[in-house]
């Protein structure tokens, strides 16, 4: 499935297009409302403003699925909506390298993803997590201790603020995985297509995050108390 | 595979990707046996089941309106 990025991660500022012409939007919408000179040059204007809109349409509707996201791999709500918006301003200036068809939601999500790494964040090494990973097991036996067998109560010993916490607290590179796909439902070859990593990389980097993640809960269960 | 296969083990080993329903449709037979005779990794699963949907439910923030007209404000003009 052709999967193209307009901007690609570290481009500076939008390059100019070479050949593509730029096209009177006021003119083709009266040609799309009112049938104006029927010429052809009038019905491909017609044809671009309608595709246009349709896909600034059907890119708003996923706007609330793109903030989930954006949400959670950024720490501040301000810099969510920032990214956000910053997003839906590059795709509506680039829609037209959007396939019609394909998926748009990682479409989406592949220039957000991207305008972070612009951001400068890559530039910091990640930090060594292997004693956060000992077990698998680490929550599920603290928590298990407790209250003997009911897991849904035990879950309510951790409040949403633990939980917002312990997924921030975990590194950048384990944290984009689980979020894109523990929080925003993609598939694994769907977050592969966004961070542009193999799909492997994908898998492993989500095992060892949700066990950080979790050995993160565990120690909120303790310290909430 | 070694002399002394241990079921629990192999479940737990699969426990995320059966989660994730990334298992072949022959694991994911074995794995539903396993977990039907077996109280303990049952409860493992159904624990992490959960923990899953609490991650998800706990970490999703809905935005403000006022910033969807904000998004909705960026399309072109049409006349």
């Amino acid at each position: 499935m052709p999967f193209t990025d307009p901007y690609p991660a570290k481009s500076g500022n939008t390059p100019p297009r070479p050949g593509v012409l730029t096209i009177d939007v006021r003119k083709a919408a009266r040609v799309a409302r009112m049938g104006e000179s029927p010429d052809t040059q009038a019905r491909e204007l017609a044809t671009e403003a309608r595709d246009r809109v349709r896909f600034e349409e059907e890119a708003l509707q996923l706007a609330d699925q793109v903030y989930r996201v954006a949400r959670r791999l950024v720490h501040s709500k301000e810099e969510a909506e920032d990214l956000v918006q910053e997003t839906y301003a590059r795709a509506f200036r680039s829609w037209r390298s959007y396939t019609p068809g394909t998926n748009l939601r990682a479409w989406m999500l592949r220039i957000l993803t991207n305008l972070n790494i612009d951001r400068g964040r890559r530039q910091q090494r990640a930090p060594d997590t292997t004693h956060l990973e000992e077990s698998d097991y680490f929550l599920y036996n603290r928590l298990e201790d407790d209250s003997a067998d009911d897991e849904e109560r035990l879950l309510q010993r951790l409040s949403q603020n633990d939980i917002v916490d312990a997924l921030a607290a975990v590194p950048h590179d384990f944290r984009d995985v689980i979020v894109l796909v523990d929080i925003g439902d993609f598939s694994y070859q769907e977050a592969a297509q966004i961070l542009d990593i193999p799909v492997g990389t994908v898998m492993s980097r989500l095992h060892r995050g949700r066990r950080i993640l979790k050995r993160h809960l565990a120690e909120a269960t303790v310290g909430g108390e | 595979m070694s002399a002394t296969f241990d079921p629990c083990a192999w479940c737990e080993e699969v426990l995320q990707p059966y989660l994730d329903r990334h298992l072949t449709e022959r694991e994911r037979a074995e794995a539903q046996t396993h977990l039907d005779e077996c109280g303990y990794c049952a409860k493992r699963y159904r624990f992490e089941e959960n923990l899953r949907q609490f991650v998800q439910q706990a970490a999703s923030e809905e935005m403000d309106p006022e910033l969807k007209e904000r998004l909705s404000s960026l399309r072109t003009p049409l006349l």
